[in-house]
């Protein structure tokens, strides 16, 4: 009961992951995207223990197809996950379990994939890809949110009794660094990717921001007169 | 501004953070928290660097007080930066710059580090300790978020005087698995501590079942129908 968007920037090498889900704090699930490497899901029945092996595996050279092989040669339970994988030249590689609940599958663009399951149809995911794609000059992390957005418009999660609204929403991007470049979560809201929204929009001006004041802090502003200059900017 | 715990349970060798702030989004430094491994949460003005290279060191089988002077030795900026650190020895340490934003202070005790800037004053680290302290027996991840209502409680932010309030919180556990066992998020909220306890409250009752749906999905129920039923 989740769609995501799994992708790897042609242009800048960055990787990135959207979920969203009826499942609460989706964004625990996000901790397979290393720079430099890929980036890697298991869903459907998750088994967060795959996103370790899989950036191990990557890091270790193998391709996406063949880390994919792997991870399923150590899970008993593979026929419930949804397992993704993207590598660093972008090839994906993707196995939708037998016993995921419909209806799910994957669909893949340019260096990316998105994948889901308990979805309205595959609809869901080419307009993931669609919105994806819709806008190649923007940043990663607007991209990833305008795919979830689709996604959802497109009808988004499906359970036995009719449609499920997602309670959980994330964006992840990783650039070259050791952290993730962008990281924002909505853990548990009845309307998770309109809160995504929300705060990604309030977050965007602040990224700049929390980058400079590392680096020199002795000449930054403190964090409360910076949101206040922005609060007089906006008014 | 932030104040945060680093710890680790005595009982079951768990390790976690809780922190609360007023920039958005602090659990997006999920660089700080390496299972298996530590915790090494930097902060004031922080470079995200530092975290991910302690954990290195910590990996390798270095102590965190040694991984403490090799980064204040790394930086030229060390005045500027906050940092507890804690390991699955339980050896914690903290440091606290001189050029960080007044009140700013740490307390260490054994298995954790409280430690804070721009606080309202000493006593915010003193409730973070005291909320961290008050049941030993209770779940690890509500004494770290005991820990987070404690210097909350004891009046949190502030700057000249004035409160400061928090709009985001993040509480984290990690036990002898490569990923984290709680990893909860509020990234922008009024009462981002008030809303972390909703949020953890609800997501234990989930806890056993997504644990099933990893270990045993075969015999799983419909995740709509578990919530219908809760």
């Amino acid at each position: 009961m989740t769609y995501s968007l799994l992708v790897r920037c042609p242009k800048s090498g960055r990787f990135g992951i959207a979920m969203a889900s009826y499942s609460l704090a989706i964004g625990r699930l996000t901790d397979g995207i290393r720079a430099n490497v890929g980036v890697s899901v298991s869903q459907g029945f998750p088994n967060p223990a795959n996103n370790f092996l899989a950036m191990n595996l990557l890091a270790a050279g193998f391709t996406a197809s063949h880390t994919l092989g792997d991870l399923l040669g150590n899970d008993p339970h593979n026929e419930w996950r949804q397992v993704v994988v993207v590598d660093r030249t972008g090839a994906v590689a993707v196995k939708d379990g037998a016993k995921l609940r419909p209806w799910s599958g994957h669909v893949t663009g340019e260096s990316a994939v998105a994948a889901g399951d308990m979805l309205a149809g595959k609809d869901v995911l080419t307009a993931m890809l669609k919105a994806y794609a819709a806008k190649p000059e923007a940043v990663l992390e607007d991209r990833l949110l305008l795919a979830l957005e689709a996604g959802r418009d497109a009808g988004g999660e499906k359970g036995k009794s009719g449609p499920l609204h997602e309670r959980s929403a994330a964006v992840v991007v990783c650039a070259n660094d050791d952290h993730t470049e962008w990281d924002l979560r909505v853990d548990q809201h009845d309307g998770a990717i309109a809160e995504l929204r929300r705060v990604h929009n309030e977050y965007q001006p602040h990224a700049a921001y929390y980058i400079e004041r590392a680096a020199n802090p002795h000449k930054a502003v403190p964090a409360m007169e910076f949101a206040d200059m922005l609060k007089k900017k906006s008014a | 501004m932030t104040y945060s715990i680093v710890a680790r349970c005595p009982k079951t060798g768990r390790l976690g953070i809780g922190t609360t702030t007023f920039s958005i989004a602090c659990g997006r430094r999920n660089e700080s928290v390496r299972p298996t491994i530590g915790v090494s949460k930097s902060q004031a003005m922080y470079i995200r660097a530092h975290d991910p290279r302690a954990l290195n060191l910590m990996q390798q089988g270095f102590l965190p007080q040694h991984v403490m002077d090799v980064q204040a030795a790394n930086d030229a900026d060390w005045a500027y930066r906050q940092t507890g650190m804690v390991d699955r020895g339980g050896n914690a340490v903290a440091h606290t710059g001189d050029k960080v934003g007044k009140y700013c202070g740490h307390k260490v005790g054994a298995d954790y580090a409280a430690f804070g800037n721009g606080l309202a004053g000493p006593q915010v680290v003193e409730g973070i300790v005291a909320g961290f302290l008050a049941e030993p027996d209770a779940p690890f991840e509500y004494r770290l978020l005991m820990g987070v209502e404690g210097g909350h409680k004891a009046g949190g932010q502030a700057t000249d005087g004035r409160y400061r309030p928090s709009r985001s919180a993040w509480l984290c556990v990690t036990n002898h698995l490569t990923f984290r066992e709680i990893d909860l998020r509020v990234d922008l909220h009024a009462d981002p501590v008030g809303e972390l306890r909703r949020l953890l409250d609800d997501f234990l009752r989930y806890r056993a079942y997504y644990e099933k749906q990893r270990l045993d999905p075969a015999s799983v129920a419909a995740e709509e129908d578990f919530v219908a039923a809760l």
